[in-house]
């Protein structure tokens, strides 16, 4: 990473989730633009919201001194800019270009973050593309202007925005009105509003001006441009008064004769003393105009320097896609944030708990006081501390609900950068597609969501590659030529379901049989007594695909195999239905909330557990002759060091249906400086599970931090081995004390 | 089968009569020992075919283990130990009635086989004082289907049996 010194960790978490956020934020704003621009209309507001997310972006990163994001947010900012103005026509292309900077500004937090290495090359492009964009003027939207019998003076002195709102009402085929007022100076202020209100539903105000004809000492000439959609008659009608006059503005004959007159832009007049604007022309060519001029438009001076250009050796696609953003493939959809936003209330409510907790804590310390002056008797202690006992647990289980309660994040975070994927896609695909979500607000752990992005990305990269046809096919066969894919999500009990369903082609039983059968994934045989859904369910298996040929974005054979591995990793489900011609729907089960960790599987007997690797230093074949018997305990000789050995089938009894094997191992388990060696039959390997709790029946049942599913409808349980090398290594009396209450008696 | 037949279709006969008076509870009736129980259907979530149930050590003795049932850990009782029957093999009529344990918590009740739904009225439910004596906190009453020569049914109620089983 390119500098320390950027300020502390904590400040840089801090920008991390903000810039994160703002990201995140300018994407949903920039899908926003793609469905307006889709119904053909533009959005001034929005594009607004664009430019200040990218300006503060901008602020933000000039800050914690990341470079390369200042630079492409000061770039972006032109554009933007340009794009408020109108001096540059909103189109699919320049909103390619900006999607393109969201996933790259991802990319590029990610790689301060040092995850990932700077996309330096594809920033460039970019930045050539913006260059490009901006600098493009947006052509013959100007003369649409110049057909008007305006007077140029007029027109000179507009500001840019005003111009580009009145080119923009023209372009939707609205007439153009000008309003002669004549105010008085003392009411002007409230006749003025009067007039706004009644000339609002009819069209929009573009500007007004003093004509400075008939100017007088107690009255002022304004003219009003307004375009409009309503007759002039009517206006006539809606807009009256003593000293109004409405004519329409014509179209000249021989349009385009006038070379047009492109203003300066001029600061944005105040917008509550109209009366005193700038009436003198600047003088300046707005054609002329540099494209940043960050004085003019009030903005602030770019705080960091531009790029320096990037060695050409260091270039990662320096082959790859001109001007193409990062492919969908390469880029991961999680977030570089690790911070979750939480409701005040909830702190709130573990803060009680907290203060309950204190309580238990003086209620132990009077205890213990009364314990050492022997005031009390040892069953009435051991009561008390009974109670006790049962109050910490209560408060314990409240805070840990409370906490997993605040890592809950609604769905629509993985969703919406899903939906940015989508677009990109289908656009690079040429397919019509239209995603539609439903049940975003779906709440799930944290960790989940972001694990969830990007199993996401492939199964819908997948639908659109494999399922949606294209729009000729799709008419061919009588469906509306815009795909759909349907995101839901929903909560089920204790999980949540996800499913991804497109009206696309489906999957043809017979093309997965002949693929897997080609691929020798499957013997045609075989495939003769598999189930429909058995068939579908090879589309999991590794190295399966039914294109031919991989494309860009999928087919390469990875992808649903990864889906239903990471899935199972979260302890989650992947099921798949299809209908030849009707469309496929994936379906994710997934728990609400998770603790995952990682485990070796043992077994002893035909008895499976799981041992958590947190607390496993190694795992040996245990060697009989290195065994000694110390005061009746087995003590093992490991590289000159003694480690006492305890047999998991003594310890807990168990059965053994076959008789023990010639070969054990040895698990050798480290808790704080304690170490025990866990005698068991076999390794198994290692496993991420997800750990459930044991039911309420089981509390008395000591040894066992809970159980997991592994997936053929088995269950193995997790041992705590804290408590069973504090059992286990516990002397003397207090050990078969611990033991009998354990139920081995 | 043609006895479980048989009874099913006086069940429905008898309840069809009853259905003309009174509010009515259904209970299923289930075998355990060559003796037929009941419990209330309201308070019973699944009927499952066991799957491979996972011994765990230590637990109390009519636990026979764990099973996952849709990513739910289930504690499992074997409802003959808890009711000190003697035990026998499971067979493929044994089945796993899922209850609600309160707490949110679901336990499975090993059964030796699965029988019909019975809809009893009040007046067809004898206090457990019939029997005499005193009797076990589990037994809710005995179920005399009107109509219905010889049907006895033992009406557990599964609170005790469940709780019970937490205690040890």
């Amino acid at each position: 990473m390119e500098g320390g010194g950027r300020g502390d960790g904590g400040a840089r978490d801090e920008f991390f989730s903000e810039a994160q956020e703002l990201v995140d934020g300018l994407g949903r704003d920039l899908l926003m633009l793609d469905e307006a621009l889709k119904r053909g209309q533009s959005n001034a507001e929005l594009i607004n919201d664009v430019f200040r997310g990218v300006h503060t972006l901008k602020g933000l990163s000039g800050l914690f001194g990341a470079t390369r994001m200042a630079g492409l947010s000061h770039q972006l900012e032109d554009v933007l800019d340009d794009l408020r103005l109108g001096r540059i026509e909103m189109t699919t292309k320049v909103l390619d270009l900006l999607f393109q900077a969201v996933s790259l500004y991802a990319q590029i937090l990610s790689a301060e973050k040092g995850e990932s290495a700077e996309p330096v090359h594809d920033v460039e492009q970019l930045l050539l593309a913006l260059g490009q964009a901006s600098g493009k003027r947006a052509g013959g939207s100007a003369s649409t202007v110049a057909q008007y019998d305006l007077d140029p003076s007029l027109l000179g002195v507009l500001t840019e925005y005003e111009e580009h709102r009145l080119r923009t009402n023209l372009q939707d085929g609205l007439a153009l009105y000008r309003i002669r007022v004549r105010f008085s100076l003392m009411t002007i202020d409230t006749a003025l509003d009067e007039l706004k209100v009644s000339a609002k539903p009819h069209g929009e105000i573009i500007t007004y001006l003093p004509t400075g004809a008939g100017a007088d000492t107690d009255a002022i000439e304004l003219e009003i441009l307004m375009a409009s959609r309503a007759p002039l008659s009517l206006l006539r009608g809606a807009i009256r008064g003593p000293n109004v006059v409405i004519e329409e503005v014509q179209r000249r004959s021989g349009a385009g004769a006038t070379p047009p007159h492109i203003p300066p832009p001029t600061p944005p007049p105040d917008p509550f003393s109209p009366l005193t604007s700038v009436r003198a022309p600047l003088g300046l060519d707005g054609a002329s105009l540099p494209s940043h001029d960050s004085s003019a438009r009030g903005r602030s001076p770019l705080p960091t320097p531009l790029f320096q250009p990037a060695p050409v050796a260091s270039m990662p696609h320096a082959a790859s896609a001109p001007a193409r953003g990062p492919g969908p493939g390469e880029v991961s959809l999680r977030s570089v944030s690790q911070t979750v936003r939480v409701d005040i209330r909830k702190l709130d409510r573990l803060m009680t708990i907290v203060g309950e907790l204190a309580i238990v804590k003086t209620a132990m310390a009077r205890l213990s006081e009364r314990a050492r002056s022997r005031a009390t008797g040892p069953k009435e202690l051991a009561i008390e501390l009974g109670r006790l006992n049962r109050t910490l647990d209560r408060h314990l289980a409240q805070m840990q609900s409370g906490i997993l309660e605040v890592r809950m994040v609604p769905l629509g975070q993985a969703f919406d950068k899903l939906a940015r994927v989508v677009r990109q896609i289908s656009r690079e695909h040429g397919k019509d597609v239209n995603l539609v979500v439903t049940g975003a607000e779906t709440e799930i752990d944290k960790l989940i969501v972001e694990e969830l992005s990007d199993p996401l990305m492939h199964m819908i990269r997948n639908a659109i590659d494999h399922g949606i046809e294209s729009g000729d096919e799709r008419m061919r066969v009588g469906k509306p030529p815009v795909g759909t894919i349907a995101l839901n999500a929903f909560q089920k009990g204790n999980h949540v379901v996800i499913e991804v369903e497109d009206d696309g082609a489906g999957m043809d039983p017979k093309a997965i049989i002949a693929t897997a059968v080609r691929k020798g994934v499957l013997s045609s045989y075989e495939a003769n007594d598999m189930t429909p859904r058995e068939v579908l369910a090879l589309v999991f298996m590794p190295g399966f695909t039914t294109k031919e040929v991989a494309t860009d974005l999928s087919g390469r054979g990875v992808g649903l195999d990864v889906v239903k591995t990471n899935m199972g990793k979260l302890g989650g489900v992947v099921d798949i239905t299809s209908e030849v011609g009707i469309g496929t729907k994936m379906t994710i089960t997934l728990p609400i909330t998770l603790a995952i960790i990682n485990v070796l599987l043992v077994e002893i007997g035909k008895h499976l557990f799981a041992v958590p690797l947190a607390s496993v230093e190694e795992a040996i074949a245990l060697d009989p002759a290195q065994v000694r018997t110390v005061e009746s305990r087995e003590v093992l000789s490991v590289r000159g060091v003694s480690l006492p050995l305890c047999r998991l089938d003594r310890l807990f009894a168990l059965e053994r249906t076959a008789p023990m094997p010639s070969k054990a191992f040895v698990v050798i388990a480290q808790v704080a400086q304690r170490r025990l060696g866990f005698v068991v039959d076999e390794l198994i390997g290692q496993s991420d599970i997800v750990i459930k709790p044991l039911g309420k029946s089981l509390k008395s049942v000591r040894g066992f931090a809970g159980a997991t599913e592994l997936g053929d409808q088995r269950v193995a349980l997790v041992l705590d081995v804290a408590v069973l090398i504090e059992e286990v290594l516990t002397p003397g009396e207090a050990r078969y004390l611990v033991q009998a209450e354990g139920g081995r008696a | 089968m043609p006895a479980a037949h048989a009874r099913g279709r006086s069940g429905r006969r008898a309840a069809r009569r009853a259905g003309e008076s009174g509010t009515r509870t259904e209970y299923l009736a289930f075998v355990l020992g060559g003796e037929t129980y009941a419990v209330p259907i309201a308070q019973l979530a699944e009927i499952l075919k066991p799957p491979p149930i996972t011994d765990v050590p230590r637990a109390p003795s009519p636990v026979l283990g764990v099973i996952s049932v849709r990513g739910k850990l289930v504690t499992v009782i074997d409802l003959r130990r808890r009711l000190r029957l003697a035990e026998a093999p499971t067979d493929r009529r044994t089945r796993i009635l899922l209850v609600e344990s309160g707490g949110g918590e679901q336990m499975g009740l090993l059964v030796d086989e699965v029988h019909q739904v019975w809809r009893l009225a009040h007046e067809e439910i004898e206090a457990p004082g019939v029997l005499g004596g005193e009797q076990a906190v589990h037994i809710a009453g005995i179920g005399r289907p009107a109509g219905v020569d010889g049907a006895v049914l033992i009406l557990l109620d599964l609170r005790p049996i469940v709780e019970g089983t937490r205690d040890g």
